[in-house]
């Protein structure tokens, strides 16, 4: 491996944020404004191209602050960029997504008529711009600049709806982000220099990843075996809570008030990921699977256990549970963002299994999530923005209004689940595979890994159902959704009626241009009854309603006012109906019309691109690139020499 | 070394305390000649600074000894006494001397006015460097009566009765701590027979050794000089002076004071610490450090838990500063190298990033008519560049990267590890949540909450229960004049463009100075090298 | 100890004395509510520190400094130099009396009243 000084690592970084500058400086011209994001998304992708090719090749490019113009950031520690294989597989990613979702968001945000569009683009810029900062970042506290200023950057896009959910979000966002980054991620970092710094003879610390591990932390791990491991799960723990793992994920869900092409690309790909690559430079590139191995954590009652299995648990139940959870969504994008915690999570156990198979489809995992979860998302969004339905529960036979959107929805809930021919298929096949040459207590992790498999199919089929197959005045009941846990005893098509009814009836009751304050009032009292006692037919829908929208972590009054802004938003965006479909049932579309060009086009693009990281994998770039960099951290120079490995034999190929 | 970079550090003491008179005597004939007294004066003692700097950074540290009384054969050394620049002391007297020529493009339009002023102003600085620079501990107290005079008149220059109040408390409050200082002067003279630093530096460990009656008189010199600037450094719970006289000063006022005040008791503290007492003293004596830094710790907590709570923002800044140098005492108690490091850098971090964030209050109270939290609704859309550069502010006192905030928090954090003070370093790691709460607050309602609630249906609520206040706060606050027009609040051409500029100005050095971290340990490293290798 | 005690009265009396003094000084400042009074507490605080330096001052068997010794022994002396800081501190003490009162006065023009308890009240209903 050859390091050659080379400033594209730091002009990827910066040209985004030279957009942002002048997104901001245009901000009276939209046009103009919007076309800065797509030259900079492809001046980004550009560079980060141009270094492919070096980089498959064994070379590493790096921009160092100290190197180039002399100054020290802190006494013994440099600013380093570097781009290296994971770095790459990274940002790689991001920028390359990030050329779609700049088409996606101009069309998004007009199509909604938003408000603040130029501190939206600004923010969006920058967010990419701190990415493609952690991806090439170079030692543990360039990464935490720009892990912290990824969570700020990010911060007005949260709360870009300025009202008391996005202002509440955006709090919730701000504290949990800043938990990880500021207190854990920090804490991790401080202690991982003491450790190397008083292991080095010359008192020098090294906070530089090196593919495998540090060394010399390895070195300080043998002597301070009770700190190394505190600063192992210190640093996991700041990366995790961008990673979304349990019990820091709660965030991810209420981020969800952002505009879609932020959920999309923001909180599926770019922060999520983040949180994932974090995970990743931790165990591959800090601490190194051998040293994880070898540094057994004693558990009272159980023995001695590797320091990764704690993780790999917690993993497994996050993707689990979130699977679970997403079941009882209603709300599209909530429902999206429960299956992206799990997804997060197949990574993160994939990295914590730490056989080489493993760690190959879990690093392979972030590219293949990327593409399926963006799909979905845009679908989500271009589904708000062309008929202003947010519901599962509404969206009986939007296949016909929107054909091209819902096939796509398709391949990317396919994706998500596993099927084979899609991305997602890849990626899990190696994890398995993994786990199974692990064997063991393995096992365990195996069968979260399928159950989740199943039930990813559960939550994301009957949105592709329902929008096939079922019909706006024919639906059957969604007894997770809709009944009380437990069930219920009353014949569901009684309640068919209601539900089916339900956008129409309410647009009907409230004046289209006038006050809002007849529908906030009725909503207030049905809040006030609470969910269990509808009065008449026509509130029927209302505890539903209500049951679907109260995530477990929620408050009565916030709730109150997700309806109020709810039916608001409606108001505000000229639209007549209230979400579901209209008064005459869903229009028919061909694939053409169903949309803009600026939402369709991206949608399509992304899908095939799933489809295509699912089919011919060893030509799409990225699955190279991953085993690329699973040879460099087990030292081998090829990848089947890991092939038939258990994990003692992989440890001792990396020991060597 | 020439000559004159051995008189600068009399000179810079002497000149602006002999011109401070200067604005009285003219303004007997002229009207307005006090800025421009005061802004030459400041311009010219910062640029002698800047060449002291750089003879120190040449030759190492210059002593100027007062009256010719320096040592010599038969004169031992700590007869006459001694300004001193070194490493430590020229960083602040920089900061000091920068500072109040910054600061000076705000008063210039936006006052407090008046010949007087401008003389109390250039006492202050006088003051101060004599503070930072002096070598004797006698001189000290001095100089901190001098400050403490001069900042107790200029609060009072408000235009309130209420800012004679709190100049009063600031003055019987600032006097004890001086008094207890003086108590501590005469404990060490007692012990030691001297006043000069460098002769206490060496004296002490000797009567150290020697224990018995005299080391109990260093002990009890240690508690009451310490007891004396947690006053001066407003440490929790000697801290109530600070937020009344933050609040009720002049806008023009409270950057100097917030900046430089408190900033420089708490370096004469660090100098008295490691000069004078010095590394050993301070771990060998019992529960020494662990006092320290229980302080330090406290204040954090008390100072970010009382600034969540403040509807006005001056006051919650002031909060927020018994909060940061909580973090400075309690790295001077970890005694390591890099943590005294970082309570330095922090210091000079602190003390721009606070100038910045009291200059931004004042001009926002002038140009938008908002004092209070919940007045700033809406400050983005309507002053972006003034919301802008309260916002990085804001970032940098929270520390994130790049940032002077974050250079100080790194050093002294790991110093905290390195000295394996696990509970400081729980402190200082949550001190980033604790500043981000009120930090957040004011970053919400400035970029995420509109101006004009009346436009909403519900707004009254939401604004309400958001903020945790009732809206009649907002009644004799200009901010809420409920109203379409609100946004033409307060008088924007009040505002200069010197006093935008010097705002985007000191924004700018804040995220600058956070490239600063490996200058700042090497700029140090003689200072420090020599006080913990002894 | 109360031999003790008696052994520091008759000899460390000044010691004692000063204490005394500065204990009053701050039970003044906190316990009295009349400002004026107040201000006389910080007087007599500082001016136990006075007397604690003059105290100090006396050494066994010192020689005066600046002034070369003619070798005779002098016995007790007077150490200059802490009256001189005490001097110093006399002008300093006085020029804060100075400003305090002067706040004083500003206090009871604006609010017509010189105890802190009355001024709460009245700040508090304004």
């Amino acid at each position: 491996m050859t390091e050659v000084a080379d400033p594209r690592p730091l002009a990827a970084v910066l040209v985004s944020a030279l957009a942002m500058c002048l997104i901001i400086a245009s901000y009276r011209y939209p046009n103009v404004r919007e076309s800065w994001s797509v030259v900079a998304a492809l001046a980004k992708f550009g560079i980060i191209l141009s270094m492919l090719p070096g980089v498959m090749d064994g070379t590493v490019y790096e921009w160092s602050l100290a190197d180039s113009l002399g100054v020290e950031f802190l006494a013994g520690i440099d600013f380093v960029l570097r781009a290296d294989p994971l770095g790459l597989l990274f940002a790689l990613l991001a920028s390359f997504l990030w050329i779609f979702t700049s088409f996606y968001a101009a069309g998004y945000m007009r199509g909604l008529d938003e408000h603040a569009q130029t501190r939206f683009f600004a923010s969006f810029a920058a967010s990419l711009s701190t990415a493609i900062g952690i991806a090439f970042a170079g030692n543990l506290v360039t990464i935490f600049i720009f892990y912290e200023l990824l969570s700020l950057v990010t911060y007005p896009l949260v709360a870009h709806n300025e009202d008391n959910e996005a202002r509440i979000a955006g709090r919730k966002y701000l504290a949990y982000t800043f938990f990880g980054g500021g207190v854990f991620l920090l804490a991790g970092t401080v202690l991982v220099y003491w450790l190397t710094s008083s292991a080095d003879p010359a008192g020098e610390a090294h906070l530089a990843f090196e593919s495998g591990g540090i060394g010399m932390l390895a070195e300080a791990a043998q002597a301070d075996p009770v700190f190394a491991q505190a600063a192992f799960y210190l640093l996991i723990a700041g990366f995790g809570v961008k990673a979304a793992v349990m019990p820091l994920h709660s965030w991810l869900a209420d981020a969800m008030v952002a505009p879609t092409p932020v959920s999309g690309l923001l909180h599926a790909v770019a922060v999520v990921k983040s949180g994932a690559f974090g995970v990743a430079r931790v165990i591959l590139d800090v601490f190194g699977p051998g040293l994880i191995y070898d540094l057994p954590l004693s558990v009272p009652g159980v023995g001695e256990v590797g320091l990764n299995i704690p993780l790999a648990i917690l993993a497994a139940f996050t993707l689990t549970a979130a699977s679970i959870i997403a079941l009882r969504k209603d709300h599209l994008k909530r429902r999206l963002a429960f299956s992206t915690t799990a997804q997060l999570s197949y990574i993160v156990l994939g990295l914590s299994m730490l056989h080489p198979l493993a760690i190959l489809g879990a690093l392979f995992h972030i590219p293949a999530h990327a593409f399926g979860k963006l799909t979905l998302f845009f679908c989500a969004g271009a589904v708000h923005v062309e008929t202003h339905t947010d519901y599962v529960s509404e969206m009986a036979g939007i296949g016909k209004r929107m054909p091209l959107t819902m096939s796509a929805f398709a391949i990317g809930a396919a994706g998500m689940a596993g099927m084979p021919l899609i991305a997602g298929f890849v990626s899990k096949f190696y994890m398995l595979i993994g786990s199974g040459s692990v064997g063991g207590g393995y096992w365990l992790f195996a069968t979260a890994l399928i159950v989740s498999g199943i039930l990813n199919i559960a939550y994301l089929w009957p949105v592709v159902y329902t929008a096939f197959f079922e019909s706006e005045d024919r639906h059957d009941a969604k007894p997770l959704l809709e009944f009380p846990p437990g069930g219920k005893r009353e014949s569901y098509f009684e309640d068919d009626a209601a539900v089916a009814t339900d956008g129409g009836d309410r647009s009907d009751e409230k004046p289209e241009s006038g006050q809002p304050q007849p529908a906030d009032e009725r909503d207030d009292e049905t809040e006030a009854k609470g969910a269990g006692t509808p009065e008449t037919v026509n509130d029927e829908d209302e505890p539903e309603y209500a049951v679907d929208k109260y995530p477990s972590d929620h408050t009565v009054p916030e709730d109150a006012e997700t309806h109020d802004d709810h039916a608001e938003d409606h108001h505000d965006h000229g639209d007549h109906h209230h979400g579901g479909p209209p008064a005459g049932g869903w229009e028919r579309h061909s694939p053409f019309t169903e949309s803009t060009w600026l939402m369709i086009f991206p949608i399509s693009v992304i899908a095939t691109g799933a489809v295509t990281l699912g089919v011919i994998p060893d030509y799409a770039v990225f699955l190279d690139l991953a085993m690329y960099i699973v040879e460099g951290v087990f030292g081998v120079d090829s990848f089947n020499e890991l092939h038939d490995l258990s994990l003692e034999e992989a440890m001792e190929v990396i020991d060597r | 070394m020439s000559s004159l970079a051995e008189m600068l550090p009399a000179l810079l003491v002497a000149v602006p305390i002999l011109l401070a008179a200067v604005p009285i005597v003219l303004g007997l004939r002229f009207e307005r000649t006090g800025w421009s007294v005061a802004a030459l004066t400041t311009t010219a003692l910062t640029a002698a600074t800047v060449y002291l700097a750089a003879a120190v950074y040449e030759t190492g540290r210059v002593v100027h000894v007062l009256g010719g009384w320096g040592e010599t054969a038969d004169r031992p050394q700590g007869v006459g006494i001694e300004l001193v620049a070194d490493e430590f002391s020229v960083l602040i007297a920089l900061l000091v001397t920068v500072t109040a020529a910054g600061v000076l493009a705000y008063t210039r339009v936006g006052g407090p006015r008046g010949n007087t002023f401008y003389t109390g102003y250039l006492l202050l600085i006088g003051g101060l460097l004599g503070l930072s620079l002096t070598g004797d501990v006698f001189n000290m107290f001095v100089f901190l009566e001098i400050v403490g005079l001069a900042t107790y008149a200029m609060i009072a220059a408000g235009d309130g009765p209420e800012s004679a109040v709190a100049a009063l408390k600031y003055l019987i409050l600032g006097t004890m701590g001086a008094s207890l200082y003086l108590i501590g002067v005469g404990f060490l003279f007692m012990a030691t027979g001297a006043l000069n630093m460098d002769v206490l530096g060496e004296a002490i460990p000797l009567v150290a050794e020697e224990g018995g009656s005299d080391l109990t008189l260093l002990r009890a010199a240690f508690a009451f000089i310490f007891i004396g600037f947690a006053l001066k450094v407003a440490q929790w719970p000697l801290h109530t002076w600070q937020p009344d006289a933050y609040q009720h000063a002049p806008d023009g006022v409270t950057p100097v004071i917030a900046a430089l005040v408190s900033t420089v008791s708490a370096y004469a503290l660090g100098r008295i610490m490691y000069n004078v007492f010095g590394p050993e003293f301070l771990t060998a004596t019992p529960y020494l450090t662990e006092i320290v830094v229980t302080v330090g710790c406290v204040s954090v907590l008390a100072g970010s838990t009382l600034a969540v709570i403040q509807r006005d923002v001056k006051r919650m800044f002031a909060y927020s500063s018994v909060a940061q140098f909580g973090l400075i005492v309690a790295a001077y108690g970890l005694v390591t190298q890099t943590a005294f490091v970082g309570a330095v850098i922090h210091l000079i971090g602190h003390g721009v990033i606070k100038a910045g964030l009291f200059v931004a209050a004042g001009v926002v109270a002038l140009g938008y008519g908002a004092r209070t939290v919940d007045g700033y609704a809406g400050l983005a859309e309507h002053r972006p560049y003034t919301a802008g550069s309260i916002a990085i502010l804001l970032i940098a006192l929270i520390g994130i990267p790049p940032s002077a905030g974050f250079i100080g928090k790194w050093y002294v954090a790991v110093g905290a590890v390195e000295a394996e003070v696990w509970p400081v370093a729980v402190v200082i790691f949550l001190s980033t949540m604790l500043t981000l709460a009120y930090s957040a607050r004011l970053l919400e309602k400035m970029y995420f909450t509109p101006a004009i609630p009346v436009e909403s249906p519900h707004s009254p609520g939401p604004v309400a229960a958001d903020g945790g206040t009732d809206t009649g706060a907002d009644d004799h606050d200009g901010a809420t004049a409920l109203g379409r027009d609100s946004f033409r609040r307060g008088s924007p051409d009040a505002v200069s463009i010197g006093m935008l500029g010097i705002l985007v100005v000191i924004a700018v050095a804040a995220v600058l100075l956070g490239f600063a971290g490996g200058a700042f340990f090497e700029w140090l490293e003689p200072f420090t090298s020599e006080v913990f290798t002894e | 100890m109360i031999e003790g005690t008696l052994d520091v009265l008759t000899t460390r009396y000044a010691y004692a004395l000063m204490f005394v003094l500065m204990g009053i000084g701050i039970y003044m400042i906190i316990a009295n509510e009349n400002l004026v009074k107040k201000l006389i507490g910080v007087n007599l605080f500082q001016t136990a520190i006075f007397l604690f330096f003059v105290a100090v001052a006396y050494v066994e068997g010192g020689n005066a400094p600046i002034v070369p010794s003619d070798g005779s022994d002098p016995g007790l002396m007077a150490s200059p130099l802490p009256h001189v800081i005490v001097l110093t501190a006399i002008v300093v003490g006085i020029a804060l009396t100075a400003v305090g009162l002067a706040l004083i006065v500003r206090i009871y023009a604006e609010y017509g009243t010189l105890r802190e308890d009355t001024l709460r009240e009245v700040r508090a209903d304004e």
